[in-house]
């Protein structure tokens, strides 16, 4: 109850310091240059790639805002109260959520009013945005993870070296990759299989978002990889920061 | 209510407090006195949880589980900061709420406390136009909403104007009826008069001294009396009293101020009708102590004008040391009662003549 009440005191501020605006303008410029689409149609598949694109990148800015009202000194006078460092970092995360998952809904809005593709029911709309949401939870979790006021920088450069190294198989390769020693090549493939797992529900997440193909059983048991390791991130998150001392950035 | 055992803590190679000991009993008014970055603040975060100790430990309300008392923890931040963008009574309502409050009660209290802070007439204005010391005193109502048994203030009137700050030192002191336990931590000595009943020095991460506030009033140090004019033969009388009394045209000095000696002073000045303009300590016994602390930083040791300035490691204070007891009045008060006397009796006189002189004028009266 708690964590919905901070919530509501955080999207409250955010919204009266008016920089939900950016948002609501992006989201209207998305629409108009991508969704629009005056006497082209559109088809389900790229609804779903355009917005399986553009929210994460508006989580990105969103998550990063409500880290910056988090990480004031005002805190504190709300920790002492009965808000827990818990409710305080799933209110940051609810209230990302809300603000992308708002926009998400207003382009969704728009185009079933104004261009609606003809293949897209509102199954096929709860189909395609379940993944999609859960993408946008995960990355917003691994943000508020990677914020200072949770992770020491130590940390932070730690885990990003990881997600780095899981990325590496697009950049270390050929000539690069012959150069290793054999023992080198085995030891850098099973580290990039090892850290890429996690992010394989991620990926093909946005797929499904796109093909809504639910035939298969790995449709479902990727939704159920996505939850979890959202569940992981944010278990983590809120272990981290009630474990380490709290100095909020001064402003 | 606070007993903090060996308690230390290090950022990295920094370590900030160094095995602090420090007792608060119910119902009394701590003063934590120490420089900028003595560890005051670090000091008030550990025992709010937001910090965790290297090594000690505390016991706040009887218990050693933070997260367990701190509901009934009030706690008021240095500089102001606060969310802006509501109006008072709309962040005074949240705060009751994330404390488990709510209805009519919370409704009411809110309306109880904007009025004690004199915010009543400003509670539905946003608070990103109120002033410092405005913002301030959303912090005291704030603090105050849960009925605190503890209270935990930061730097009250730091960047406060000296309006705001006499406001919120007023504020503070009207809080003494209310019975809370009260641990301020400061750097203003005057915060530390007014307010508290024991001040402790904190410098270089320990507890230097500790001292009760009421016997750090007493007569002591050096005097300055301000005068009108000193005449060349008043000044020879006075010089002649003792080597600790100096004087100049217009002031006198009395070093070593004994209350026997500071009443012959002023009693020589009187009679020889000179207008005593001002009378202030040279440098107030609490900032002596305060200087010595600092000063001595790494070896700690008992002032010598004070008999109950304690050191911690000689002579621990009592448990429940006793309440502030009234100020008896010296030879000194005494002869300043007199002065005032003398002065209120002259004034309508004076008064009196100036009238007469003004209507002599008007009349034309040479």
């Amino acid at each position: 109850m708690r964590t919905l009440r901070f919530t509501g005191f955080t999207l409250l501020e955010y919204i009266r310091s008016g920089r939900f605006i950016i948002e609501v303008i992006a989201t209207l410029i998305v629409y108009f240059v991508f969704l629009r689409r005056v006497g082209l149609g559109m088809s389900a598949e790229y609804f779903f790639s355009v917005t399986g694109i553009y929210t994460p990148a508006l989580t990105l800015y969103s998550t990063a805002a409500f880290i910056g009202i988090g990480d004031r000194p005002q805190g504190y006078v709300l920790l002492s109260r009965g808000v827990s460092r818990a409710n305080y970092l799933l209110g940051i995360f609810f209230g990302t959520l809300v603000i992308v998952s708002g926009s998400y809904g207003i382009l969704s809005i728009m185009a079933a009013v104004f261009n609606r593709p003809p293949d897209l029911d509102l199954l096929g709309w709860f189909q395609g945005t379940m993944p999609l949401l859960l993408n946008i939870g995960l990355l917003s979790a691994l943000m508020i993870m990677l914020s200072p006021m949770v992770f020491a920088t130590s940390w932070r450069l730690l885990v990003l070296g990881l997600i780095a190294l899981a990325f590496s198989s697009n950049f270390i390769g050929g000539t690069l990759l012959e150069a290793l020693p054999a023992w080198g090549q085995a030891l850098l493939r099973a580290t990039q299989a090892l850290l890429g797992g996690p992010l394989v529900p991620a990926f093909y997440g946005f797929q499904l978002a796109v093909t809504r193909d639910y035939a298969a059983s790995t449709a479902l048991v990727n939704l159920a990889a996505q939850f979890s390791l959202l569940l992981s991130l944010l278990g983590l998150a809120i272990y981290a920061f009630s474990r380490r001392d709290l100095i909020f950035s001064h402003q | 209510m606070i007993e903090i055992t060996d308690l230390s803590k290090s950022y990295g190679s920094v370590q900030v407090l160094r095995n602090l000991n420090l007792h608060v009993a119910t119902g009394e008014i701590y003063g934590l006195l120490g420089p900028n970055g003595a560890g005051k603040s670090t000091l008030l975060h550990l025992m709010l949880g937001f910090l965790k100790p290297s090594s000690g430990s505390m016991c706040l309300l009887g218990s050693s589980n933070l997260d367990s008392v701190r509901p009934q923890i009030g706690y008021i931040p240095e500089r102001q900061r606060y969310h802006t963008r509501y109006t008072a009574r709309e962040y005074l309502r949240f705060i009751g709420e994330f404390s488990g409050m709510s209805g009519s009660r919370l409704a009411d209290k809110v309306d109880a406390e904007l009025h004690t802070v004199g915010l009543a007439n400003d509670a539905d204005r946003v608070m990103g136009v109120f002033s410092k010391g405005m913002l301030q005193r959303v912090g005291v109502a704030q603090a105050l909403l849960c009925d605190p048994a503890l209270l935990l203030i930061d730097e009250p009137t730091s960047g406060l104007d000296p309006s705001g700050q006499r406001d919120i030192i007023d504020l503070l002191a009207n809080l003494r009826d209310r019975g809370h336990t009260v641990f301020l931590c400061t750097h203003y000595l005057h915060e530390i008069e007014h307010l508290c009943d024991r001040v402790g020095i904190l410098a270089g991460g320990k507890l230097a001294t500790e001292a009760i506030v009421r016997d750090l009033r007493a007569p002591g140090g050096s005097v300055i009396i301000e005068v009108d004019a000193i005449s060349t033969e008043l000044r020879g009388t006075l010089e002649a009293m003792g080597r600790g009394v100096t004087c100049d045209l217009r002031t006198v000095r009395v070093r070593q101020n004994t209350p026997h000696i500071q009443a012959m002073v002023l009693r020589r000045l009187l009679d020889a009708g000179a207008s005593i303009i001002a009378l202030e300590p040279m440098e107030s016994p609490l900032e002596q102590l305060y200087t010595k602390a600092v000063q001595a930083d790494t070896s700690p040791q008992v002032p010598e004008y004070q008999a109950s300035a304690i050191d911690r490691t000689t002579s621990p204070l009592p448990v429940n040391p006793p309440p502030p007891a009234p100020r008896l009045p010296s030879e000194g008060d005494t002869l300043l009662n007199e002065l005032l006397r003398r002065g209120s009796e002259q004034e309508p006189e004076q008064e009196a003549g100036n009238r007469e002189q003004e209507t002599s004028a008007d009349r034309g009266d040479p």
